[in-house]
């Protein structure tokens, strides 16, 4: 499973860095969100996946056995970070709409007058 | 508790301004809140001096389970430095920034920025890191794209885009750590590589992908486009607070994880670290003797002033660190200063490129001193700071036996010099020109705050170059703790109260 689960994170960074390199800044944002997936998958497998119960101590106990569990952390951290991306992909896709009524493109190509000659 | 207050200050203040409709209740209240960060942060002062390293465990849980909050020497430092900047910052920007701007929660931002910070100079896990991070760069997302000037959009487009791939290569990195180890708190996790040595380069792809995430954050050559593609386009008082303090986080970050994690690599890393900064000094030098506007030369001295941060690094001594130490702090003063002054500049002349400029020394001497004294620390003349944080610098190259490196700084430093002789002569030296018809705003506007907060900065600049004695015993104790990490991780994992 985590095997599977390896390839298709590799996968889906092909596809973000495919589509961060197009012209299109749509495409680039998306391609973005797909690679902030892809890095959260890391964290997720790096909790590794095992069939297992959720991390909680039952009543009148005081501790619980590891090896039933899987690691709760990962998957914190992992809600974590999803929201992040969700903060961040509600602003750059306000910045791109914005963007586009300014100046009326979605070419990137476009974007060079602030570079260095 | 201490260190929480850094947080929950800036906190406090982006709360009310969202109760505040006011925009001059909203900078006075800013400048209030500033004032108590600037406070709070000197009182750590003594406190660090006595108990060497400030622990937190936030929530009461033990260190590799709950969240720590560490300040050592350096921290403190940092987060003093910070809070300066930060507080002429925002007198500055009270009457810099057009009321629209700081209606619609200029302040509101630069306290995210503000938080962001201070929480990533007192992370003491790489999670909790991250998450400092993107509060910080979240913050500065909007403020750089605040008020939807069409370059300003173009720049925020490509500072947002890259930054977003740097936060991208830090959340994998951190996923192959704690796949690895099992934990991400920092002094946990150096204790764990110091006892497994032969993981090392087990380890170098999560640490590489975290290297590469700080230096695209401290703009490090061959890391460092976007920096100035979006640096000239805010409003002067943000790209001020920008070049003031979003690169030095990146370089605070790798100085941390350099002497907790990648130290006991060394052979690997210490190359790799020592000519990303030779690189950057010299390519970031050269980029800004090219360029014909105010702010972008400026930008590309980042790029060459974070390089010699760099290379105090990569030298790996006391003296180096402590050098490199200084000279971030030497750097935040001078660099925010000399975009200050570019910032009265454009508001007086409507523009910041060179060839249509000229004469403003005639026009107004004391400006013309304040950024003759910014430009000339940048270049590193005595006795100004920057000066003596060259001069540690290459002390340090050459006591480590690094000469090649020291001969290289030195001569960059010559070229620093051209870049700011050019902007003083074609901005505030040369006649205007004839031929070249520009748009004078109006009416004179009021610029006593601006004036005020520059002032303080020129004579910071003058004071740390004059009595830097102390500031560099200072920096030595605090280099020290940096090299034996074992203090850190001891002060974090039994801690007690």
């Amino acid at each position: 499973m985590e095997l599977i689960i390896a390839i298709f994170i590799g996968l889906m960074f092909s596809c973000g860095v495919y589509l961060i390199l197009r012209r299109s800044i749509v495409k680039v944002i998306l391609g973005i969100f797909v690679l902030s997936n892809a890095a959260n998958l890391i964290i997720f497998l790096a909790g590794g996946i095992t069939k297992s119960e959720v991390a909680f101590i039952p009543d009148g106990e005081q501790t619980l056995d590891p090896t039933l569990i899987n690691d709760p952390v990962a998957q914190v951290l992992v809600i974590k970070s999803i929201v992040i991306g969700l903060g961040i992909a509600a602003y750059i896709l306000a910045l791109k709409y914005r963007y586009f009524e300014v100046t009326g493109t979605h070419d990137l190509d476009s974007l060079k007058n602030t570079d260095q000659r | 508790m201490i260190l929480l207050a850094h947080i929950l200050l800036p906190f406090t203040y982006i709360l009310l301004a969202l109760l505040i409709k006011k925009a001059s209740i909203k900078s006075r209240l800013a400048v209030l809140f500033a004032t108590f960060n600037l406070l709070w942060a000197l009182a750590l002062l003594p406190i660090v001096q006595i108990k060497d390293i400030i622990v937190v465990q936030v929530g009461g849980w033990a260190a590799p389970y709950g969240i720590s909050l560490v300040a050592d020497r350096f921290s403190v430092f940092m987060l003093i430095m910070t809070a300066i900047i930060f507080f002429l910052v925002t007198i500055y920007a009270t009457q810099s920034v057009d009321k629209a701007r700081r209606k619609s929660g200029h302040f509101f931002f630069t306290f995210g920025i503000l938080m962001g910070v201070n929480g990533s100079f007192i992370a003491g896990d790489v999670f909790n890191l991250y998450v400092w991070y993107e509060v910080m760069l979240m913050s500065s997302f909007i403020l750089m794209s605040l008020g939807g000037e069409r370059a300003q959009m173009e720049g925020s487009i490509k500072y947002l885009i890259l930054n977003l791939i740097s936060a991208l290569f830090f959340v994998s990195g951190v996923g192959l750590l704690y796949g690895n180890l099992g934990t991400l708190n920092m002094a946990d996790l150096s204790a764990i590589i110091s006892e497994k040595s032969d993981m090392l380069t087990h380890l170098n792809p999560a640490l590489i992908l975290m290297v590469v995430s700080f230096a695209i954050k401290g703009a490090l050559v061959p890391f460092f486009f976007w920096l100035p593609a979006s640096y000239h386009t805010p409003p002067p008082a943000v790209s001020a607070l920008l070049a003031g303090l979003l690169t030095k986080v990146g370089i605070y970050s790798l100085i941390r994880f350099y002497t907790l994690f990648l130290y006991h690599d060394a052979p690997f890393w210490n190359q790799l670290i020592l000519w990303m900064g030779v690189l950057s000094m010299v390519i970031g030098v050269f980029a800004a003797s090219s360029q014909f506007d105010f702010r972008k030369i400026l930008s590309f001295h980042i790029i060459s002033q974070v390089g010699y941060v760099v290379i105090g690094l990569g030298f790996y001594t006391v003296s180096g660190i402590a050098a490199a130490m200084f000279f971030l702090a030497h750097n935040m003063l001078s660099k925010t200063n000399a975009f200050l002054v570019a910032g009265w500049v454009k508001r007086q002349k409507g523009t910041l490129n060179l060839k249509t400029l000229g004469e403003v020394y005639k026009e107004s001497p004391i400006w013309g001193v304040l950024f003759f004294i910014s430009a000339f620390s940048l270049a590193g003349l005595p006795p100004l700071s920057g000066f003596i944080g060259k001069y540690l610098i290459i002390k340090a190259g050459i006591e480590a036996n690094y000469i090649v490196v020291a001969l290289i700084a030195l001569f960059v430093g010559l070229f620093t010099l051209f870049s700011m002789v050019k902007i003083w002569l074609e901005v505030f030296w040369k006649d205007v020109p004839k031929d070249r018809v520009v748009k004078i705003p109006q009416k004179k506007r009021k610029s006593q705050y601006m004036l005020t907060s520059s002032l303080i900065m020129a004579i910071l600049i003058v004071v740390m170059g004059l009595w830097a004695q102390p500031i560099v015993t200072y920096c030595e104790q605090a280099a020290v703790d940096l090299l034996n990490p074992e203090l850190y991780i001891d002060k974090v994992l039994n801690f007690s109260r």
